[in-house]
């Protein structure tokens, strides 16, 4: 894959996707946004060694800072990566960025983190999932507070609002989230996408819809060797070994 | 409806793995498998589904209070010994929704409040995710361990706890299994308060209390004004709410 806007590593069964572009906060241009939905696609299709995903901007100051481009949609891409998606927020996450960081599954951020929708003060409006997902992250009140102000909030201020899960000292940040993908990565890997699956898929759902997903996944889930692994190894007291199967 | 009820209510005595009590308008399920931290097992869903059904139809409770017998847990989860033996999944879903223990549970309009104490790990959280109220003790702690036995959550906690922590904190729950001190999940809000183990079953008999003073079809119509208003659109959950309301308004009249 010839990644250099975007890099992507794997230690054990955890995939690192780090947006690349430091000089201009990991800023989203044309380049770097091909190369993410490739990443994406790769990661969904090509690698069932991939369990979790962490996903970062390099160098000290921003995760990423926005889009040059108005046709990006790197957010979507990220939407779609069907296993869990860790935002390690490291800086600036303004703009796309900041909606590339929603489409994730779960958000750490550094304690030098900060985080807006400043479309407004462009005379644009945000268009990669902002005004769906951050509503139903930390309310309508808040959200339309950051969208339509355009104000720039700092980590502990997003902490407060729901927007990150915990915040962390900066030089602990990537420690802390590839700790917390280890943690996702000992569970079964088909367990881990069915229930993400049923999380983000049955809140779209009425409860009786989503209840009868869940069930339905749980029942799929009776066809695979890694259930009948887990249930062995906890009775045994033992660890258990998946193999996604 | 009284000689149904009356068989039920018979059968009641019957029940091993819960003891199900009524007094003064508040019906009482406690779990009831203390040597096995009240874990959930088939029989358990028997004799919940039986209970359920009693309440449902039940003018004399207006409210529901959930807790587990012993001193070390709500219910530390699933009895995982009855899983290898399952029949085959087409039986078993088959059977799921036959006996459709959840759907039952969340769907009646009376509000339960539910005491959690110690243990509180995948079908004890799912169990009180199907309450209305959740109130837990210092020492409690929660987990949802089903992603690391090769299984999902199955008692409906994939939809309802993030139907009440939100997408994201219900996602770490999940996706890491690790659990959580009740500090935490008070502020996540997954509990609605923590108090003294001491003061648990006291602060949720007066929480009942508080309710059952009130007209039960008003409670009954907040609660589904809320439960299912979350269900539609805001439109079609204001013409609920409104219309539940008059019928309040125009009953008194």
């Amino acid at each position: 894959m010839p990644a250099n806007s975007v890099l992507y590593a794997k230690k054990g069964h955890v995939a690192y996707v780090t947006l690349n572009r430091p000089r201009v906060k990991n800023s989203i241009d044309q380049q770097l946004a091909q190369e993410m939905e490739e990443v994406c696609a790769h990661i969904n299709h090509q690698d069932d060694d991939v369990y979790v995903v962490v996903i970062t901007g390099a160098g000290d100051k921003a995760f990423c800072a926005g889009s040059d481009t108005p046709k990006s949609n790197v957010a979507a891409a990220v939407a779609g990566i069907d296993k869990p998606v860790i935002a390690a927020i490291n800086g600036e996450a303004l703009g796309e960025g900041l909606e590339l960081a929603l489409a994730c599954d779960i958000r750490l951020a550094s304690d030098r983190a900060r985080f807006g929708l400043p479309q407004l003060t462009s005379g644009l409006i945000p268009v990669n999932g902002g005004t769906q997902w951050l509503p139903r992250l930390v309310g309508k009140g808040k959200a339309l507070e950051l969208i339509l102000t355009g104000e720039i909030i700092d980590a502990e201020e997003a902490f407060k609002i729901g927007l990150v899960s915990k915040v962390v000292p900066h030089e602990k940040l990537a420690a802390e989230a590839n700790a917390l993908a280890e943690k996702m990565a000992a569970q079964a890997p088909i367990s881990l996408r069915f229930v993400k699956e049923a999380v983000n898929k049955g809140l779209d759902m009425t409860l009786e819809q989503g209840l009868r997903l869940e069930g339905d996944l749980y029942f799929l889930l009776h066809t695979t060797a890694d259930r009948t692994e887990g249930i062995k190894a906890f009775l045994g007291k033992r660890k258990p070994e998946f193999k996604g199967k | 409806m009284g000689f149904g009820i009356w068989i039920l209510f018979n059968k009641m005595a019957d029940f091993d793995t819960i003891i199900y009590e009524k007094q003064d308008g508040v019906g009482y399920i406690t779990l009831n498998r203390p040597q096995a931290l009240n874990a959930y097992n088939i029989r358990m869903r028997d004799e919940l589904w039986q209970i359920l059904s009693a309440i449902k139809e039940d003018d004399d409770v207006r409210v529901v209070i959930l807790k587990g017998s012993g001193e070390k847990a709500f219910c530390a989860g699933a009895d995982l010994t009855e899983f290898l033996t399952a029949p085959s999944p087409i039986v078993a879903r088959q059977v799921r929704w036959e006996r459709d223990v959840w759907g039952l549970w969340l769907g009646i309009d009376k509000p339960f409040i539910v005491a959690l104490h110690g243990y509180v790990l995948g079908d004890g959280v799912e169990m009180s995710l199907c309450c209305d109220i959740r109130v837990a003790s210092e020492d409690a702690q929660f987990g949802t361990p089903e992603m690391g036995l090769g299984i999902i959550t199955a008692a409906g906690g994939s939809q309802t706890l993030p139907r009440v922590v939100g997408q994201a904190h219900a996602l770490d729950m999940l996706l890491t299994g690790r659990w959580i001190k009740a500090e935490e999940a008070r502020r996540i809000k997954l509990v609605n308060r923590v108090v003294t183990r001491k003061d648990l079953l006291p602060t949720v008999q007066r929480l009942a209390d508080k309710i059952k003073a009130y007209d039960p079809r008003a409670v009954s119509y907040a609660k589904q004004a809320v439960t299912r208003g979350l269900d539609l659109s805001l439109e079609r959950g204001l013409e609920l709410e409104a219309r539940l309301g008059y019928m309040v308004s125009s009953a008194k009249l």
